[in-house]
């Protein structure tokens, strides 16, 4: 029973783990660039639902789409000016620049907003359902809901809609694409803002249960990477399946260990899998 | 293509360009370090005495940093506006702020340069344990009193005579958290026999953490629950599952904000009803009361100093500022309200004989006062030995000392009871 | 004539000439002579993280995992046994190559940002294994080099000219290894395996080997580098020694901000960056918390948008 109900909790939390990293994994496929400053993203998408549900009484994970839209702008000017000027640099080159970008976001939300905890206060923060003796937690479903919505959607952008077709194409070969006509600047462009309008969205989503300040975006770093790595970077699909077993693993795992070790246990997960398959669990080749 | 052989065997020696780069850098280097160095001499003039400030205004501890800040800038314009240290000649006290990031590193470089550059009397922070014990290490050597609210048992444990903590120790906090607790519990009728603790794994969560220990140990009571988990936790479900599987009958969190959020509403979300007794830190600021709203009402925590035991003094803070003053902003006004009554004391702006001034008198005037429960009186291994924890309770939105009783302000609620 | 062929050499001699003295110009306690200090020391630690990154290519984000273990383990050799920091150097040396030449197994097939990753991994599982060891390494309290008297034996000095002297012998020692590695047949096979991987290895060259070689003695440098450390500031903790920001991203900075994979690299970015972080936390710091930050993080993307290569490349000769 308790396994059981480590199960449920870690594929819960894992929804949400997968909806902020498939922003982290589309960005590398697309474009071969990790983004290391992709968690300041979440953090950015906290602020914004933060002060939606402030000022406006909107709940956070109604504001998510705000958060959404407001990420996906600020990603497409980045990439516009900053990004793309790496595009063929070397790979240190690629790194340092969202290395710096952490630090400038980060630190831009400090002066801006201040070091306070920002927290929500909703009707349903402390609800839970009891299922069959299992609890589970209302913010915690809403937010695991989200994310399948979520990724509903985006599997239908990218399967039907042009433009996702044509990010598919500059992911597989960018050449290729090119020579097809496809604008892979455009492409690009949107690729980035779609990818940290994703984890913009997670964040405010995961606001009921968690506070927003400067700092709250580093937490998520190493297990946003650990998703996507287990998944297979570039693999939409595979940061699902990732950031559900991440979830799972964190969970699970702090019933045979000190749950202080549970960031060691991803770590080892972390450097297996790139030792033993770098491509990730799903990936084809 | 000529490959230049000469060139690529000297590959390290610096070519022409390389040359006049290196120069280039060294001069820009050199324009940094001099715009580093030639400034900010200020002299102790006899109108003014540099008082350093080191605190953590940038990082995850910033808020902390920034409140303390509050505390030590109310005292400082108040003992200005008063004629400043009259036996200075109505010196100034003048305030030399500087961020001490969340890098001990960082931390000991910005002490070395008020020392240096700005030739402070003394230095007050810096808030995190580890800041402080590497700033102590600077100051030790330079002979510049050091006065903190860190409390890490390791402060007051290496000899060092420069250094001088105005509250209790973790330990001896941890062990207080615990055995008030016990007390209150048994004051409404109940015997505690198994209790739970959960804490953040950095050095404050697990400094109290051995006292909460072995406090348990001595009153023989069984922790059917240890836990310490990583900081920046994002999902506590698994700790309070596992929670809810004890048999426990409190828990002691020692947490930061987010993690005593998470902790709390997690708690009400998996229907764990238990007394939980906080740790000071992310219990006892406003923000955990505008957090949770009515669900902090009744959550008990320990602090080492709390605002309803001068309120003469301590609404000064709320007027400006906004807020009740929170325990660390207390406790580094009292730090300044002591230097202060020191520097009176001693008639000139000289570190070691503040040091001896800090370490012969007891302080118990003005702002020194406000460290609950009477004042400062610090030993040779810099422990204020006047200095005792209190356990306090959010009630209606305020925090109330509740106890040891003869300090309480009002009485403790247990379950429904009134102690 | 040999007196041609040593010319280049005299801007060199007479920088050094100038480092040996200075110390005598400054106040023996001062700030200055501090961060003076601690540019020469990053500017070390960034040379040995050269040595792999520059030299092979291997873009390490976790030498701090070395750095720490190395500053704890002469520090608790200090403290359980007595045994002076001089010792304790050799100890930290061999524990740094070994914990190298342990994560160099899994990680040797990885390329760019994977191996990025996967290094970042180990310095952050070094971080959580020290500080839940507490039994070992006093958990995340952190550990106090002993209080003694102040002495050559056991590397402690009340005056801070000492110090300088260490410092500038450790950079030069790193200079002199990474000069030496770099024109040497090893360079040669690693310069090769840096461009072009597969074509090395088509030629014979045995990329494993020699990749495992480069790190093992980076990991070895940084690891002594850590012990120096203790003994300047004299505490410590887990997330300072073994940290990701301050330590393991800052060398590589350094390194990038100067250019990576030459000599003066490390020295430029150093002597650039820590006076300049000194400058904005001293006048910026106090007024607004976090923009002497945004400053340097600014700079950074300055930086490597306007030449991912390093600053000395801007003054590079184009290679024809």
């Amino acid at each position: 029973m308790e396994l059981l109900q480590a199960v449920v909790n870690g594929l819960l939390i894992g929804g949400v783990y997968a909806v902020i990293s498939i922003g982290l994994t589309l960005v590398f496929g697309v474009m071969s660039i990790v983004n290391f400053a992709q968690a300041e993203f979440l953090m950015i998408g906290m602020y914004v639902g933060y002060y939606g549900w402030l000022r406006f009484g909107l709940d956070p994970i109604l504001g998510a789409p705000i958060a959404f839209g407001i990420a996906f702008v600020i990603g497409v000017l980045i990439q516009r000016f900053l990004i793309e000027r790496v595009i063929h640099a070397p790979d240190v080159a690629q790194i340092f620049l969202t290395v710096g970008l952490l630090i400038v976001l980060e630190n831009l939300a400090l002066v801006l907003f201040g070091s306070e905890f920002k927290s929500v206060r909703t009707g349903y923060q402390t609800s839970a359902l009891s299922v069959g003796g299992l609890i589970i937690g209302v913010p915690y479903l809403f937010a695991f809901a989200v994310s399948g919505v979520v990724g509903i959607l985006l599997w239908a952008f990218l399967r039907f809609t042009w433009i996702g077709q044509a990010m598919r194409a500059t992911a597989q070969n960018g050449v290729a694409a090119l020579s097809l006509g496809i604008n892979i600047r455009r492409v690009r462009q949107v690729a980035f803002g779609l990818g940290v309008g994703l984890t913009a969205l997670g964040g405010s989503v995961i606001l009921p249960y968690y506070t927003a300040s400067p700092t709250s975006g580093g937490q998520f770093v190493v297990l946003m990477f650990t998703v996507v790595v287990l998944g297979g970077l570039g693999s939409v699909l595979g940061a699902v399946f990732g950031g559900l077993a991440v979830g799972v693993i964190q969970s699970v795992s702090t019933l045979v260990m000190p749950i202080q070790l549970q960031n060691l246990a991803l770590f080892v997960v972390f450097i297996a899998m790139l030792a033993v398959r770098p491509q990730g669990l799903l990936a084809s080749r | 293509m000529k490959i230049n052989i000469r060139n690529s065997r000297r590959g390290a020696f610096p070519s022409d360009a390389r040359r006049r780069l290196l120069g280039g850098a060294a001069a820009a280097g050199a324009v940094a370090v001099a715009g580093v160095v030639l400034p900010s001499v200020v002299r102790a003039q006899s109108k003014q005495v540099n008082v350093g400030v080191v605190l953590p205004l940038s990082g995850a501890n910033a808020q902390f940093g920034i409140n303390s800040r509050n505390g030590i800038e109310l005292v400082a314009d108040e003992i200005n506006a008063a004629g400043g240290i009259k036996s200075l000649g109505g010196a100034r006290i003048n305030l030399i702020v500087a961020d001490g990031t969340s890098t001990p590193t960082t931390a000991a470089s910005v002490a070395q340069r008020l020392i240096s550059q700005n030739e402070v009397v003394a230095i007050l922070g810096a808030f995190a344990s580890s800041l402080t014990i590497a700033i102590a290490e600077v100051t030790e050597r330079r002979g510049v009193p050091l006065l903190t609210m860190s409390f890490a048992d390791q402060i007051t444990g290496r000899g060092f005579k420069n250094i001088f903590q105005v509250v209790s120790k973790a330990s001896v906090i941890g062990r207080a958290q615990f055995d008030y607790a016990v007390a209150i519990a048994k004051g409404a009728g109940e015997d505690i026999k198994r209790a739970a603790i959960l804490y953040e794994d950095t050095a404050y969560g697990t400094s109290q953490a051995t006292g909460l220990r072995a406090a348990a140990k001595d009153a023989n009571i069984e922790l059917v629950m240890d836990d310490a988990y990583p900081l920046g936790i994002t999902d506590v479900t698994p700790l309070i599952s596992k929670l809810r599987a004890t048999d426990a009958q409190m828990v002691f969190p020692v947490s930061y904000l987010n993690d005593s959020l998470l902790i709390i509403r997690t708690m009400a979300q998996q229907q764990v009803n238990l007394p939980a007794i906080g740790g000071a830190a992310g219990y006892v600021i406003p923000d955990f009361v505008k957090g949770l709203g009515e669900l902090s009402d009744g959550v008990l925590s320990i602090s080492p100093a709390n605002y309803d035991s001068t309120p003469q003094l301590t609404d000064r803070f709320r007027k400006r500022f906004g807020y009740f003053m929170v325990h660390e902003a207390l406790e580094h006004a009292v730090c300044l309200g002591v230097l202060a009554e020191a520097l009176e004391t001693a008639g000139k702006a000289d570190p070691n004989l503040l040091r001896d001034v800090l370490h012969r008198d007891t302080f118990t005037k003005g702002w020194s006062a406000a460290m609950t429960p009477t004042g400062v009186k610090f030993d040779q291994t810099g422990l204020n030995t006047m200095a005792s924890p209190v356990m306090v309770q959010w009630q209606k939105g305020e925090l109330a000392t509740v106890w040891p009783k003869n300090l309480a302000k009002a009485p403790a609620r247990w379950k429904g009871k009134s102690v | 004539m040999k007196l041609a062929r040593l010319a280049p050499l005299a801007p060199l001699a007479a920088l050094l000439a100038a480092l040996l003295v200075l110390p005598w110009l400054l106040p023996e306690q001062g700030y200055v002579l501090r961060v003076a200090c601690l540019v020469l020391l990053f500017a070390a630690m960034s040379q040995a993280w050269n040595i792999a990154a520059g030299l092979s290519g291997q873009l390490s984000l976790g030498h701090a995992g070395f750095f720490g273990a190395g500053a704890y383990t002469s520090t608790l050799l200090l403290i359980h046994f007595g045994l002076s920091p001089w010792l304790g150097l050799v100890a930290a040396g061999l524990v740094g190559a070994a914990l190298a030449a342990l994560i160099s197994l899994p990680t040797m097939k990885l390329k760019g940002h994977y191996f990025a990753l996967a290094t970042l991994a180990f310095g952050e599982a070094m971080r959580v294994i020290a500080n839940s060891w507490g039994s070992l390494t006093g958990g995340p309290v952190g550990i106090s080099v002993p209080f003694v008297e102040p002495g050559f034996a056991l590397m402690q000095f009340q005056s801070l000219r000492p110090y300088f002297y260490i410092m500038l012998a450790a950079l030069l020692v790193t200079c002199v290894v990474f000069h030496r590695i770099r024109t040497s047949a090893l360079g040669l096979r690693l310069r090769a395996l840096k461009n072009h991987a597969d074509a090395a290895a088509s030629l014979g060259v045995d990329t494993a080997a020699a990749k495992l070689v480069a790190s093992t003695i980076s990991g070895g440098l940084i690891a002594m580098l850590g012990v120096l450390y203790a003994q300047f500031q004299f505490f410590f903790d887990p997330d300072t020694a073994f940290s990701l920001a301050g330590i393991s991203i800052r060398i590589a900075l350094i390194a990038i901000i100067g250019g990576v994979g030459t000599v003066a690299g490390p020295l430029i970015g150093a002597v650039l960056i820590l006076p300049i972080e000194e400058a904005t936390n001293a006048y910026l710091s106090s007024h607004a918390a976090g923009l002497s930050q945004i400053v340097f993080g600014a700079i950074l993307i300055a930086v490597v948008i306007l030449q991912p290569r390093g600053l000395l490349h801007l003054w590079k000769p184009r290679r024809r």
